[in-house]
């Protein structure tokens, strides 16, 4: 009992040197050591009190919308076969849970006097976020986004602008979010003393996955509330996709030590699962050292990183965060995936069902269930983590469906 | 030849010491091989070995296109260390390896450094290793012999300063702007108070490092009590010119390594003069 209350504690929070299990820690340049002990303590200092707790939650209420509502998908459960109901992130302002971290990051920086954000983003949700907390917050905003990111996720980079973000093209690797990271690390080296890194999922050195968990929290607070109300009982299972994890944490934080609620997080399949083809991190990766953590990533027999791939954005990138790897080492999460074919597939039985389009990151946990519809149990109530909208992601979608 | 031994070679020369920093197999390994050549002909007096890494995150544009090609054309850690193998065929001064944690840590630590010490390798930088996170680095390297380089910058607060001299062996890396390698034109101030606050805590050797491009800031460096400094990205932007014909550019590498190297000498007898003895400026 003892012991497994530890783990409990362990899964949700990593231990002083940011580390959950194996997993965490602090692997950077001597130049970031003392921001990130500057930024561990001011979180500490501030996100219990009060006062930022209020203004935290009057900004996710009057200005990003919550709480999102929980949704029974009545013709959808239809074609899995049990009660399936969406969290809807996708409602949150900005189309994404991404706000919710944004906001809290963004007014943590104010407190601690910094006057610039920089970050970077794949999908463009992470950076739209930013740009508009950075605004609400009266914070400038650089967002570095990979060349290949910027064509498929054009209508987010409009939006991003239209704000007054600076956008800054990451053209070194292939161009992808790996690659974007990277550069705002090396940036935040040199303006760590004006500019915070909004790190926008739960990875990086600690203690970034410590606070994206915190403020995604709210997802999975709200999901309790939500489904005890409506259902008088706990959600069989929790499904989710994700890289970093941060949707995924956040809405699975209330149910972490609920050993019978089931936890699945779904990563991107790619083409296929071929080495250089996909963005399995826990299929194909094994555990390595990337932006300063010791996480699963997809990497050579050298110890060289391999760049990931899937037709999400989002999705790609080669490593998974160290609380999500610690949830999975420890069997309290399943993990799967999803291939790219599968995910359009999923995107139109959303849309044909329930009249939602969702963002092809949020189509890789729709497509699992719909593949596996065995593991869910008539009487079962699911709760769908529905991450965003895919609004940003038409053109591809319309492409894929009715050419060009 | 051991790091200890060079500095006193150079302290009773009157040098400061130099350090040039290449990353092994960028563009190929025989223009890595001839560079280091001239590199050390013309006045360094220690090799920063890189093997390229995927994502340099502590590295610069210059660098980090330097890493991207050497991977490109093929290079690998073990033909890195063969690398160092060949080059201490005829080569005595000290071969410091730079690389990324990730490298290493797929290796096995011990088993990494084993093998680069005996390739003839004395330490090991690895920026992504923070004084948290070093112990395996450290326990490793002392069982091995192989020197665990740290990396100090102006922000490193009083207290950390003080725990990363404790650990750190063969010199301590001083790191005088805030930012990633590059070349910069002006060197911060930053430097000179750095190196006067290692002072307070310990006595071992320092070197300069990042964005120094000219023998006045080698100079400056030296006499404020470096005893010597590095030279990198520098380095990389004069062959990046010449990419299909890097050979071409070694006569220009040389005049470039004179140049630190007189500037590392410059300092050292500037200081003594400042110290009240006499020496004549050379
Ligand atoms: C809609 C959506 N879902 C999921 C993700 C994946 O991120 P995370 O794993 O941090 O939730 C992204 C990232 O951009 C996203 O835009």
């Amino acid at each position: 009992m003892v012991k497994s209350k530890r783990l409990y504690e362990q899964q949700r929070l990593p231990d002083k040197r940011g580390y959950f299990g194996k997993y965490g820690g602090q692997f950077v340049n001597e130049i970031l050591m003392p921001v990130l002990i500057e930024l561990d303590e001011n979180f500490d200092r501030y996100y219990p009190t009060s006062e930022f707790q209020e203004e935290f939650h009057r900004l996710q209420r009057d200005y990003g919308g919550r709480p999102t509502p929980l949704y029974y998908a009545k013709n959808f459960s239809k074609s899995i076969g049990s009660k399936v109901y969406l969290k809807r992130e996708d409602l949150l302002c900005g189309g994404s849970h991404k706000l919710n971290n944004a906001l809290g990051q963004a007014l943590l920086a104010k407190k601690m006097g910094k006057s610039r954000l920089i970050t970077e983003t794949s999908a463009g949700q992470h950076g739209f976020a930013t740009a508009m907390a950075g605004r609400a917050l009266g914070l400038e905003v650089e967002i570095f986004m990979g060349i290949k990111d910027i064509a498929r996720q054009a209508s987010n980079v409009k939006r991003m602008k239209l704000l007054g973000a600076k956008i800054t093209p990451v053209k070194t690797g292939a161009g992808v979010l790996k690659d974007a990271v990277s550069d705002t690390l090396r940036e935040w080296t040199s303006c760590s003393r004006t500019t915070h890194y909004l790190m926008g999922s739960t990875v990086g050195p600690h203690p970034f996955p410590k606070i994206v968990a915190a403020f995604q929290s709210v997802i999975g607070k709200e999901l309790k509330n939500q489904i005890l109300e409506k259902e008088g009982r706990l959600p069989d299972a929790i499904i989710a996709c994700g890289s970093g994890g941060s949707n995924a944490i956040g809405a699975f934080s209330s149910f972490i030590d609920d050993n019978k609620v089931r936890l699945y997080f779904i990563e991107g399949g790619g083409g296929n699962l071929d080495a250089d083809n996909s963005a399995a991190a826990f299929q194909l990766g094994k555990p390595g050292i990337l932006h300063g953590a010791l996480i699963q990533v997809l990497q050579d027999e050298y110890g060289q990183i391999k760049s990931s791939k899937t037709r999400a954005a989002g999705l790609n990138y080669p490593g998974r965060g160290p609380q999500i790897c610690y949830l999975y080492d420890t069997g309290r999460m399943k993990v799967g995936y999803a291939f790219d074919e599968e995910v359009f597939e999923a995107v139109k039985v959303m849309c044909q069902t329930e009249g939602l389009i969702p963002a092809l990151e949020t189509a890789h946990a729709i497509a699992y269930m719909l593949n596996h519809k065995e593991e869910f149990y008539g009487d079962e109530v699911i709760v769908l983590n529905y991450s965003g909208r895919g609004d940003k992601d038409l053109e591809v979608i319309t492409r894929r469906f009715y050419g060009d | 030849m051991e790091i200890k031994e060079k500095f006193r070679e150079l302290s009773e020369e009157k040098e400061g010491a130099y350090m040039a920093h290449i990353y092994y197999g960028d563009p190929n390994e025989e223009f890595s091989l001839s560079q280091i050549e001239i590199l050390v002909k013309h006045g360094a007096d220690f090799i920063e070995f890189g093997i390229p890494f995927s994502d340099p995150t502590a590295d610069g544009a210059i660098f980090q296109a330097a890493c991207e090609r050497a991977l490109r054309n093929g290079i690998t850690p073990p033909k890195c260390i063969q690398g160092i193998k060949k080059l201490r065929e005829n080569l005595d001064i000290p071969i410091i390896v730079t690389t990324y944690y990730n490298i290493p840590y797929i290796a096995g630590v011990k088993a990494f450094l084993s093998e680069i010490k005996e390739a003839g390798a004395q330490g090991i930088i690895v920026p992504d290793v923070s004084l948290e996170e070093a112990n395996p680095l450290l326990d490793a390297g002392r069982e091995v012999g192989i020197h665990v380089i740290f990396q100090v910058t102006p922000l490193t607060t009083e207290d950390r300063l003080r725990r990363i001299a404790a650990a750190a062996s063969g010199f301590l890396y001083v790191v005088n702007v805030e930012g990633v390698t590059g070349a910069r034109e002006t060197l911060a101030d930053s430097t000179l108070k750095l190196v006067n606050r290692v002072r307070k805590h310990s006595d071992i050797p320092i070197m300069a490092g990042f964005g120094i491009s000219k023998k006045e800031h080698a100079a400056a460096v030296v006499s404020a009590g470096a005893d010597g400094v590095i030279t990198g990205s520098a380095l990389g932007e004069i062959y990046q010119k010449n990419l299909e014909n890097p050979e071409e550019t070694l006569p220009k590498i040389a005049r470039f390594a004179r140049q630190i190297k007189q500037g590392c000498i410059k300092g050292y007898i500037r200081r003594l003069n400042a110290q009240n003895i006499s020496y004549e400026e050379v």
